[in-house]
């Protein structure tokens, strides 16, 4: 959970992210940022994952369970 | 499906840019996004600067342009011309085809075989599978593969994920019979049940432009596009090309006897920075193998950004070395190919602006 996190931080270029954050609320919350995240979840965590899977978490909290779950 | 062919080369490569220049940063204001978050897409995708078309310019010009330097130059002769391909998604009519117009445009002769091939991103590698076709009978000699693409018009300015990518440009490649009897290893896929993920969807026969397939809209993303926009799911298309590529590639070079590092240059289709080099990870290729310079450069033009690739990169080195190459291309379609042959020694390798 916590690489996970650590990742999802990297990509979105934060020092750090919690459960609770927003992902509507983050600066570099966008189409690339889906798209960095479908790739590394990919090659990490051999996922597949769509653009609208991604859209639909609130939190990062929702984005861990997704990828996790 | 796997095919194999041999005694073919390919003789010659000319690629055709337009000499227009567009920056990314020039565009940036038509996007409906922070300057800051379309610096980072230009630094991740690898957008730099693409060459677009003049207004009125379409893709059967740059091949004409391409055909009558070849004639100026004595590089190509009219009369040996057996058959006249052309690869493209833009061509000037629905009917009759491109290749026609440009046959007669010349007045070559008739005894020939025209065909035009609607194919994009894999056009090159679907091209060369077509012209070694061609040239297994006796009466075909050589074959003129025009790859060519101006969508630019196609595309929306406002769309952020898919304008600063696109380019046009033409190539055309010369491919002919030879007595060198290498293998050349040919491997095509196709899945239609995602045809609509790289998609024109209004001006064909089914849904024929008007007033309301001309209205913008705004995405899930923040883009705007009309319906008569070439629009692409790139979550879709990035997927795909991940999951399908790298298999196909091993199988090949497994049917070629090969490892990766026996292949000199793989020359791929050139969606972007960002998804070739997470495909030369996949299949473990060094980047350098595997030049991803295209699309910061010219933008990618669908088939035609191989041969560019080739000519860019090589250039007249390619006229005295010869390499063990790897093509591929993947996309619209879906369509993915790949292509392992020696290509080298050839009569030019160059790249002319119009």
């Amino acid at each position: 959970m916590e690489e996970l996190k650590s990742k999802l931080a990297e990509i979105l270029e934060e020092e750090s992210v919690e459960d609770n954050d927003v992902l509507e609320e983050f600066d570099y919350w966008d189409s690339l940022t889906i798209l960095g995240i479908i790739s590394m979840v990919s090659e990490k965590y051999k996922k597949t994952f769509k653009a609208a899977d991604i859209r639909a978490c609130a939190t990062i909290g929702d984005l861990c369970k997704l990828i996790l779950g | 499906m796997n095919l194999k062919f041999k005694n073919k080369r390919i003789a010659g490569i000319l690629t055709i840019l337009p000499k227009r220049v567009v920056a990314f940063e020039e565009e940036m204001g038509n996007y409906n996004f922070p300057e800051k978050k379309s610096l980072r897409l230009k630094k991740i995708m690898g957008y730099n600067t693409h060459r677009i078309a003049a207004e009125g310019q379409c893709s059967s010009d740059f091949c004409i342009h391409g055909l009558q330097y070849l004639f100026d130059n004595g590089m190509l002769q009219k009369d040996e011309i057996d058959a006249l391909l052309f690869v493209s998604q833009s061509p000037d009519y629905f009917m009759p085809p491109t290749s026609n117009l440009i046959q007669g445009h010349f007045g070559l002769k008739h005894d020939m075989i025209c065909m035009d091939i609607n194919q994009g991103c894999a056009g090159f590698e679907l091209g060369l599978m077509q012209a070694f076709m061609l040239l297994e009978q006796e009466s075909i000699n050589k074959v003129v593969l025009m790859n060519a693409d101006v969508l630019s018009p196609k595309v929306s300015i406002h769309d952020r994920n898919r304008n600063p990518l696109f380019g046009d440009a033409a190539a055309i490649t010369i491919v002919e019979k030879t007595n060198d009897d290498e293998d050349i290893y040919v491997a095509v896929k196709m899945d239609g049940t995602g045809a609509k993920s790289l998609m024109i969807p209004a001006g064909g026969f089914r849904m024929p432009c008007s007033e309301e397939t001309a209205i913008e809209h705004e995405d899930e993303a923040g883009n705007f596009r009309s319906l008569n926009n070439l629009v692409m799911q790139g979550d879709d298309v990035f997927n795909f090309v991940q999951r399908e590529v790298p298999p196909m590639i091993q199988d090949l070079l497994e049917r070629a006897h090969l490892t990766a590092d026996d292949i000199d240059w793989y020359m791929f289709h050139q969606p972007n920075k960002f998804m070739l080099n997470k495909l030369a990870d996949a299949i473990g290729v060094a980047y350098d193998k595997m030049p991803s310079n295209i699309v910061e450069n010219f933008g990618n033009a669908s088939g035609v950004t191989v041969p560019t690739c080739i000519s860019f990169n090589l250039g007249e080195k390619l006229e005295q070395e010869s390499y063990q190459m790897c093509l591929a291309g993947f996309g619209v379609g879906l369509t993915w190919a790949a292509i392992i042959m020696k290509v080298g020694n050839l009569s030019f390798n160059r790249i002319i602006e119009y």
